[in-house]
């Protein structure tokens, strides 16, 4: 069961991109955290949380999101989650409303692109 | 008198006659030598006696041609020769004489009518004689004349008829007796003190082929007597001879020879004769050539019976003790072995105990098996045959006992008691220390055996799960059977893994390999399969890496069969993979059928095989059963057959996973055990109620479970996957926070109900903690997104602990 979340991190353009899978609950919250972290080093210019492929997130999933936002923030890079709309985790954030904290893409792509191409 | 005559033959009479003439016609030429009368006429008397000699050498000469009546004649032409001798000799006193002589020889060997008619004749005769010669003579000397040779011849015959007769008798009695000798079956010789043959009878004729002319007068040396027993043959002779006993008799076997030089066995029987003062050996003497052959054939018999006697016995011997290794071969476990042996042993030995004894390492004995049930015997006897290593009685033979050798050390004893008139004898220690041989070998290994068979066993026990994960709606069971005596330890395996989701990965392997190689092939396939599987693979994917990593890593031709079943209680499918193992069971209410098709190749066979998941569906109510070969094969049937059982069996089966398992294993397990190792595995997917009420550790692991759970439940309460999703979030929020308030509290639990009416569900999570302030972001968020999914979210702190009430109703494209 602690194998619940499983993280791949790989590097695109300057951008870490750690891809979720599996369930991610309290009992795996916190490690999958610090693996996104520490994943990122200081030079990165952002990171990208690709939920496309978790079936399950909770609340403690979203407090681990908003933990690591502030964590990103304080080395001036950005976070980007990916959730696309009408899997389960797309309705979480909805709901919590985390685009206030980061902004949420619909693919890595578009994540990716977010963090390389500064708005306008 | 009436018969003597015909005793005499005529030969006897011809010669008699024969001499008659040639007396008369010496008397008449003697007659004619002394002075006498011009009476006498020299020259016919002369013609006469020449006639008279010539008749006598005739009669003489064709003696044995001759018949009585030719002696009659010749007696009559006699009496005629002597009347005209008489006649021409003149009146002389001589011829009276020849007459009488005549009258005699009548009387003598005729008889008495004929002698009658030759006396008659010669009466008459002389008679006539006399009256030509001497007219004037009186009447009464004629008659003195004719009379006197008459009477004189009857009586000196029947004088000499009686001497005769006497002599005759004695010669009859001879006759007899040699007549007797003669016919008789063996040989009659007597011999005189210096070993002269003085009688040799006609058997002795026959058996030795010497004649008893040719015999008799000479030594038993020279005729029968071998050389090299000649001293032995005289030394008993002469002590025979002089001994005191006058009728000392002794038989001694002998072997003689024959005239021709060949030898035969006979058996003499001696005795001391003494007549007229002189003492000599008479002996019978019996061929015993046959009776000696018929001896020898009587004594080959025995020895035949007794040779095939003795090859009964050692026939009966050798199948005791191949009974006996029999026992010690027929099993492969100790106890096995040594239950049957006792029994064995009993009834080979006719015995009535039978005990044996192992050694331990140290060499102490402990009594490993008896029969009968009781107390086993002869412990004492036992350590003293150890000690001595060597079979032995005792206790008057009312104890046997044999050490049990292997490789020089003894490994046992085996004691066996009687009881009288039993008693073992040198044959039972025969046959058990031909026994022993091998039976210790057979024990010996057995332990060695069984020693392997343990670790082996512990090895794959440690392999199996300790115990099968609780998983929500789902409950599973299983059994491992390790074969009863005859094959090692096998590699048969089984899991359980929950796979993230609520799915559940089943597995059931049979590893080739047996004994330790198998077992630790068993181990890397599990752990390999638990990584592939919690990957999140599919299900052919995991297959097809575990082939890989066999036939790459593998012993030479190490091969597996395995079954990977994924099942996904919330979506009632099971999706299957088969590598060459028999197909998994699916008991649904229409009855129990058997997941068939796009079975592949066992692991190790190929490098790079292809297996594909298939997908069935598996209802809540509905079974599964995984099983290894050894529950479905029997030796000399079809496999089919043991499938077709199997089906038969799961369809009586109790309607629960243990109540399943053990009819199965009572069913389709002989009662001796299988032949091979048996693992089986069910699944049972439980029927979704319409409320539930489940109780769950209060710890952040308890959350898959109760998310799977809820999935499965909510499935079938005719949720979409949108709702589902929801409604799993928001419980899920509510257990958090109950695993929350719990706190570090060690063994704390909490509860999960849940209820459908109609289109409204009801799920409610009650702890036994405090309710936290809402504060807290964490929480504050889990309470906003409860109230989000949910319809109506109550929270109801109290002093036993909090309960969160949730409610939605279905269909209502998605919460608000």
């Amino acid at each position: 069961m602690s194998d619940l979340t499983q993280v791949q991190i790989e590097e695109r353009d300057g951008v870490v991109v750690a891809r979720l899978t599996g369930e991610l609950d309290i009992s795996v919250a916190e490690s999958t955290g610090r693996k996104i972290a520490d994943s990122v080093p200081s030079s990165a210019r952002g990171v990208v949380v690709d939920m496309s492929g978790l079936d399950f997130m909770d609340s403690s999933g979203v407090s681990m999101l908003f933990g690591l936002a502030r964590k990103v923030g304080s080395h001036r890079q950005q976070l980007v989650v990916v959730a696309p709309v009408g899997r389960p985790v797309s309705r979480v954030l909805q709901i919590v409303e985390f685009d206030r904290a980061a902004p949420v893409r619909e693919d890595v792509d578009a994540a990716v692109t977010a963090i390389v191409t500064p708005q306008a | 008198m009436t018969d003597l005559p015909g005793l005499f033959e005529v030969r006897v009479k011809a010669r008699s006659i024969a001499y008659l003439y040639a007396v008369g016609a010496s008397l008449g030429l003697l007659t004619l030598a002394f002075p006498h009368t011009d009476q006498v006429r020299d020259v016919p008397l002369i013609v006469l006696a020449c006639i008279a000699y010539m008749i006598a050498a005739a009669i003489w000469l064709l003696a044995d041609r001759l018949s009585a009546w030719h002696i009659h004649v010749a007696l009559a032409a006699g009496t005629v020769i002597i009347s005209l001798a008489n006649y021409y000799a003149g009146p002389a006193t001589l011829y009276p004489v020849l007459y009488m002589w005549t009258a005699l020889y009548a009387f003598y060997f005729f008889p008495t009518r004929e002698a009658l008619a030759q006396a008659a004749l010669v009466a008459v005769s002389y008679a006539v004689v006399l009256a030509i010669q001497e007219t004037d003579m009186a009447v009464v000397s004629w008659l003195l004349a004719v009379g006197t040779p008459f009477v004189a011849g009857i009586l000196i015959s029947r004088l000499l008829g009686g001497i005769q007769h006497h002599a005759l008798e004695l010669r009859q009695s001879e006759e007899r007796t040699r007549l007797v000798l003669d016919t008789a079956p063996d040989a009659f010789i007597t011999l005189d003190r210096d070993g002269h043959v003085t009688t040799w009878n006609a058997a002795a004729e026959r058996m030795f082929g010497w004649t008893k002319e040719q015999a008799v007068g000479r030594t038993m040396r020279d005729l029968i007597v071998p050389p090299e027993h000649a001293e032995r043959h005289d030394a008993r002779r002469l002590a025979l001879v002089d001994s005191a006993d006058p009728l000392a008799t002794e038989t001694y076997e002998v072997e003689l020879i024959r005239r021709d030089g060949s030898r035969f066995p006979g058996e003499a029987t001696v005795s001391k004769v003494e007549a007229r003062g002189e003492a000599f050996v008479s002996g019978f003497i019996t061929d015993t050539t046959e009776r000696v052959r018929r001896q020898a054939e009587r004594e080959a018999l025995l020895r035949e019976q007794a040779a095939r006697a003795e090859a009964e016995r050692v026939a009966e011997m050798v199948r005791g003790m191949q009974a006996l290794v029999d026992a010690a071969l027929a099993h492969r476990n100790l106890e096995g072995i040594l239950r049957d042996l006792v029994t064995q042993v009993r009834g080979v030995l006719s015995a009535d105990s039978a005990t044996i004894y192992l050694a331990d390492e140290s060499g102490r004995l402990s009594a490993g098996a008896w029969s009968p049930a009781g107390d086993a015997v002869g412990e004492e006897f036992a350590i003293w045959v150890a000690e001595a290593r060597e079979a032995m009685l005792a206790q008057g033979d009312l104890l046997i006992g044999v050490p049990l050798l292997a490789e020089g050390e003894v490994t046992g004893v085996l004691v066996a008691g009687a009881n009288p008139p039993r008693e073992f004898g040198s044959e039972d220690l025969t046959l058990l220390r031909l026994a022993a041989e091998r039976v210790g070998l057979a024990i010996a290994h057995a332990r060695v055996y069984e020693r392997e068979h343990r670790i082996a066993e512990t090895l794959q026990r440690s392999l199996l799960p300790d115990r099968l994960p609780d998983l929500p709606g789902l409950e599973v069971a299983a059994r491992y059977l390790p074969a009863a005596s005859e094959a090692e330890v096998g590699g048969d395996w089984y899991d359980v893994i929950p796979i993230a989701g609520g799915a559940v990965g089943l597995v059931m392997g049979d590893v080739a390999g047996k004994g330790l190689a198998g077992a630790s092939m068993v181990g890397r396939l599990r752990s390999a399969l638990r990584a592939y599987a919690l990957e999140g693979h599919d299900g052919g994917r995991v297959v097809e890496r575990l082939n890989r990593l066999l036939w790459t890593e593998a012993e030479e031709s190490q091969m597996a069969t395995m079954l990977y079943l994924i099942v996904d209680p919330a979506a009632s499918t099971v999706r299957w993979v088969n590598a060459g193992h028999p197909p998994p069971l699916l008991r649904t209410r229409g009855g129990p059928r058997f997941l068939e098709g796009q079975a592949s190749v066992p692991l190790g066979v190929l490098p790079f095989p292809t297996y594909e998941e298939v997908t069935s569906r598996l209802e809540p109510g509905d079974a599964l059963v995984l099983y290894t070969d050894g529950l479905v094969e029997r030796p000399g049937e079809h496999l089919d057959r043991g499938l077709e059982l199997l089906k038969h069996a799961v369809r009586e089966a109790p309607d629960d996973p243990q109540g399943l398992l053990d009819h199965l294993l009572a069913t389709l397990v002989p009662p001796g055990g299988a032949a091979d190792d048996v693992a089986l595995l069910t699944l049972f997917n439980l029927p979704v109620p319409e409320e539930f009420n489940a109780e769950f550790p209060a710890e952040p692991e308890s959350l898959a479970p109760i998310r799977s759970m809820l999935r499965r439940w909510l499935a079938h309460a005719g949720a979409d996957d949108l709702e589902i999703a929801e409604i799993t979030t928001a419980c899920g929020e509510a257990a958090t926070n109950a695993i929350e308030h719990a706190g570090t509290t060690n063994g704390s639990r909490f509860e999960v109900w849940g209820r459908r009416e109609g289109p409204v569900i009801e799920i409610a999570v009650r702890d036994h903690g405090s309710w936290r302030s809402e504060r807290d972001d964490d929480h504050g968020r889990g309470l906003d997104l409860m109230r989000t999914l949910m319809d109506t979210v109550s929270v109801e702190p109290g002093e036993q602990g909090t309960t969160v009430s949730l409610r939605r109703r279905l269909g209502q494209g998605g919460g608000s």
